[in-house]
């Protein structure tokens, strides 16, 4: 099209230029947007393949796969202040939308088993964190379980919950209102969070939620919304308004991991708000003991022989961390405390290492040989063929100059939050240790 | 009918055979031997180390074993040895058998090979790591790099727990699964959602079966500055169900307290530790499946108590900054947290212990008879919000 306008600019009289400038203005946006709009449609995975040396593309695949797995990584790691102790209630819709099989093998189930999931990870990222699980059905919210410090509780709720059906239409208002007084009482040195789960695209309402909005900015409750078939204006204004104008609060599951993605997401804890009140917490470490008898523990009436006794009152609870019953302390373990710190100390992002620089032949920690250096002709032809992957295989740490390979780079990151280098080098591990108790 | 027999056989075996993996971190802290010179040796200690591995190579040949040094300065390899060169030269007869001498020789070919390698291998780059340490290296430093030396020891495990499951290719896959299963663009998708089934240990029986054995010989008060890197390494033991199982020959370590009791392992304090090879064989030789018959030799009272991290006094009662959750044994001066620089509130903890207020018990007992039966009914709704 182009170049047959071209030929005809050639061609054409002074006096019909004003009309060709028009005619190509026309033409140039129309095309514009039909290849912008293919963009959209449709990633063309099959033309990032390339055959390698060895006319196999097992090497591309390769590639794909660590991009992949770096894809998750490379998140923001500037320490940030956190929110670690939460008080969060989780919603789920139970309404007759979740019986949709969009998601297999239903909403419902798929939801339950995502919900159970994220109670265990969340419990196992925020230790001293309190969780509440709600229900939406029949345009009421029901209580699932109260608010506690206790995973198993809460796994159990969900688990009975398997045995019911989802039924009735849901009321976000009568949700969000039950929530907001749930967390009315917690202390103000924590969070307040709400996360709704959501698989309809309407909430039968009593009243005028919008009111329940203003309510909810006012008393410092954030919500997320899971969406799980299509954007809902409702969600995405109760998203923006409580977490001050954030849109990334709400998102809408694409397949099955998405979903899982976009509800372990909410497992980091936030970064605090400006307003929150921070307070020193009073706190009690109490070590465990077992005794010759059975006594009973102040928490159940239950009698047992091993629990922990309040520091201060002497009281015994089974389970830690938990209030004591008699004399309102929080009684924690210091592992609880720690298990939480590799939020505000993150690891650094390792970094690609180009095949100038990659001088190593072995992963530094799991001593994985790496591909050698190729001539130095070939190295353009391997360069950036997939994003945020290193073309040879390696990834350094900045503060040890350590390689490392992408598996001990995840294993690094997610698991352990420690660099193997780092830490195993006298110098580097004291001023990692200044940096962090300063 | 043949087919259906041979698989069965196969499957019956496969699943039976479980290997495991066996990794030792043995603290090579001068300071800390010298001080056990009379009673152990750090070379009889390493050859009651050495035996011990052989007896868990024997228990299965599939098993697997790998030995960390946590030394002063560094965290280094003992076995296995990844660097290429150095393989080459230990097969390569040059220093380690005139080390030896000509007397070794000769029994060594007749030594299980896996034994041989592992011992040559061990005592070689422990040599190498005695002799690289200068006694500028150890002045005013006494403690040991715990942390570096769990975390490779866990790299290695992940390591091996990746290539054992590529190998075998078992249906509990998680790794697979997340990497393979969607080989395309799509897989970057599931990922960070599959993240942490990832490493939540599915099925247990049917994975390689890792454990951390920790002989330690420092006391903790040193490593201070390692807290938070050994209490994450802990904590992703404690999520990937590796047990770290700690032999104590000296000193004492809360640390190593606390990570046994997290993630299930043996912790003993070897009062006589020129026995450490029957110690070891006795409690420390059994693998996951067979310790869920027995009775383990592990600790009741852990201690659990904190240090603070203004004078690093030990409290029972402490103050908990909300926003980075360093502990304080009293108010901090100025109510400004001194790690993050927060102005804290400090609310009036336990001035006022809370009372029942008398007059209104009064009040309620002279409606008490005619109202017995209001209280129940709105007794009934408390239970449920409380």
């Amino acid at each position: 099209m182009a170049d047959s306008d071209e030929e005809y600019v050639g061609s054409v009289t002074d006096d019909e230029d004003d009309l060709q400038v028009t005619r190509t203005d026309q033409i140039q946006p129309r095309k514009r947007k039909q290849r912008g709009g293919g963009e959209w449609e449709l990633a063309r995975t099959w033309e990032t393949l390339v055959e390698g040396a060895d006319g196999t593309i097992s090497s591309t695949v390769e590639g794909l796969l660590e991009a992949s797995k770096r894809k998750r990584l490379l998140k923001d790691t500037t320490p940030l202040q956190r929110g670690i102790i939460r008080h969060v209630i989780l919603i789920i819709d139970l309404s007759q939308s979740m019986a949709e099989k969009d998601l297999r093998p239903t909403r419902y189930l798929l939801t339950l088993r995502f919900a159970q999931e994220f109670v265990r990870e969340f419990f196992e990222q925020n230790p001293i964190s309190q969780l509440g699980v709600m229900g939406l059905r029949d345009g009421l919210a029901i209580r699932v379980s109260d608010i506690s410090g206790n995973p198993t509780e809460h796994l159990t709720a969900i688990q009975e919950l398997k045995t019911q059906d989802p039924k009735g239409l849901p009321s976000l208002q009568n949700g969000l209102e039950m929530a907001r007084g749930s967390l009315f009482h917690t202390p103000s040195h924590g969070t307040r969070e709400v996360l709704i789960i959501f698989g309809s695209l309407l909430s039968s309402d009593p009243g005028d939620i919008h009111q329940t909005i203003n309510t909810l900015v006012t008393d410092k409750v954030r919500v997320r919304i899971v969406g799980l078939a299509a954007q809902v204006a409702i969600c995405q204004e109760l998203c923006s308004r409580t977490n001050r104008g954030d849109e990334t609060a709400y998102g809408v599951a694409l397949n099955e991991q998405h979903f899982g993605e976009l509800l372990m997401d909410v497992t980091t804890p936030l970064a605090t708000q400006k307003q929150s009140a921070s307070s020193l917490l009073m706190m009690g470490f109490p070590s465990r003991t077992v005794e010759p008898t059975p006594s009973l523990c102040a928490c159940h009436s239950k009698p047992s022989r091993g629990g922990y006794l309040c520091s201060r009152c002497g009281s015994k609870v089974c389970n830690l961390p938990a209030e004591c019953p008699s004399c309102g302390l929080t009684l924690i373990l210091s592992t609880h405390l720690a298990r939480s710190y590799h939020h505000l100390f993150p690891l650094m992002n390792w970094v690609e290492v180009p095949w100038r620089r990659a001088s190593s032949s072995a992963c530094f920690a799991c001593g994985l040989p790496f591909p050698a250096v190729p001539p130095e002709d070939q190295w353009s032809v391997t360069e950036n063929h997939a994003k945020g992957m290193s073309v040879s295989s390696r990834y350094q740490c900045m503060a040890c100059k350590n390689h490392f390979c992408i598996d001990c780079d995840l294993f690094a990151h997610e698991v352990v939050h420690n660099c193997p280098g780092c830490q195993s080098n006298s110098v580097q591990a004291v001023a990692d240790g200044m940096d962090t108790t300063a | 009918m043949n087919s259906v027999d041979a698989s069965e056989h196969y499957e019956l075996g496969a699943t039976d055979l479980a290997p495991s993996l066996l990794t030792v971190v043995l603290d090579t802290n001068p300071h800390a031997w010298a001080a056990l010179e009379g009673s152990l040796p750090l070379s009889k200690a390493v050859a009651n180390i050495l035996v011990f591995i052989n007896a868990h190579l024997a228990c299965n040949y599939a098993n697997e074993v790998a030995v960390v040094a946590s030394h002063t300065t560094k965290a280094t390899w003992l076995y296995p040895i990844h660097n290429d060169d150095t393989s080459q030269e230990s097969a390569d007869p040059d220093g380690d058998v005139s080390m030896n001498g000509d007397d070794a020789a000769a029994p060594q070919t007749n030594k299980y090979r896996p034994f041989r390698l592992v011992e040559e291998q061990v005592t070689k780059k422990l040599k190498e790591l005695m002799d690289s340490t200068s006694s500028n290296d150890l002045r005013g430093n006494t403690s040991t790099m715990l942390a570096g030396a769990l975390t490779l020891a866990l790299s290695n495990i992940n390591r091996r727990t990746i290539a054992w499951a590529e190998e075998h290719g078992g249906a509990d896959l998680e790794d697979a699964a997340g990497d393979g299963g969607s080989g395309g663009a799509g897989a970057g998708a599931g990922a960070a959602g599959t993240g942490p089934g990832r490493y939540s240990a599915s099925n247990d029986d049917e994975r390689l079966q890792s454990r951390i054995l920790i002989v330690s010989v420092s006391g903790s008060s040193d490593s201070a500055h390692q807290y938070i890197p050994v209490m994450n390494s802990i904590f992703a033991c404690q999520r990937l169900h590796i047990p770290i199982d700690v032999c104590k020959l000296s000193g004492d370590a809360v640390f190593l307290q606390q990570a046994c009791d997290a993630t299930k392992g043996v912790y003993m304090a070897l009062s006589e530790p020129r026995g450490l090879l029957q110690y070891l064989m006795m409690a420390f030789l059994p693998d996951q499946r067979s310790r869920r018959h027995l009775v383990l030799p592990t600790r009741v009272d852990v201690d659990f108590r904190a240090a603070c991290f203004c004078h690093r006094r030990v409290v029972d009662i402490g103050y908990v900054c909300s926003i980075c959750l360093s502990i304080f044994c009293e108010p901090p001066p100025g109510n400004d947290c001194l790690t993050c620089g927060t102005p804290l509130d400090v609310g009036d903890f336990g001035s006022k212990p809370a009372l029942i207020p008398r007059k209104k018990k009064k009040k309620k007992r002279v409606n008490g008879t005619s109202t017995v039966g209001t209280p129940m009914s709105t007794g009934t709704p408390t239970p449920g919000p409380g």
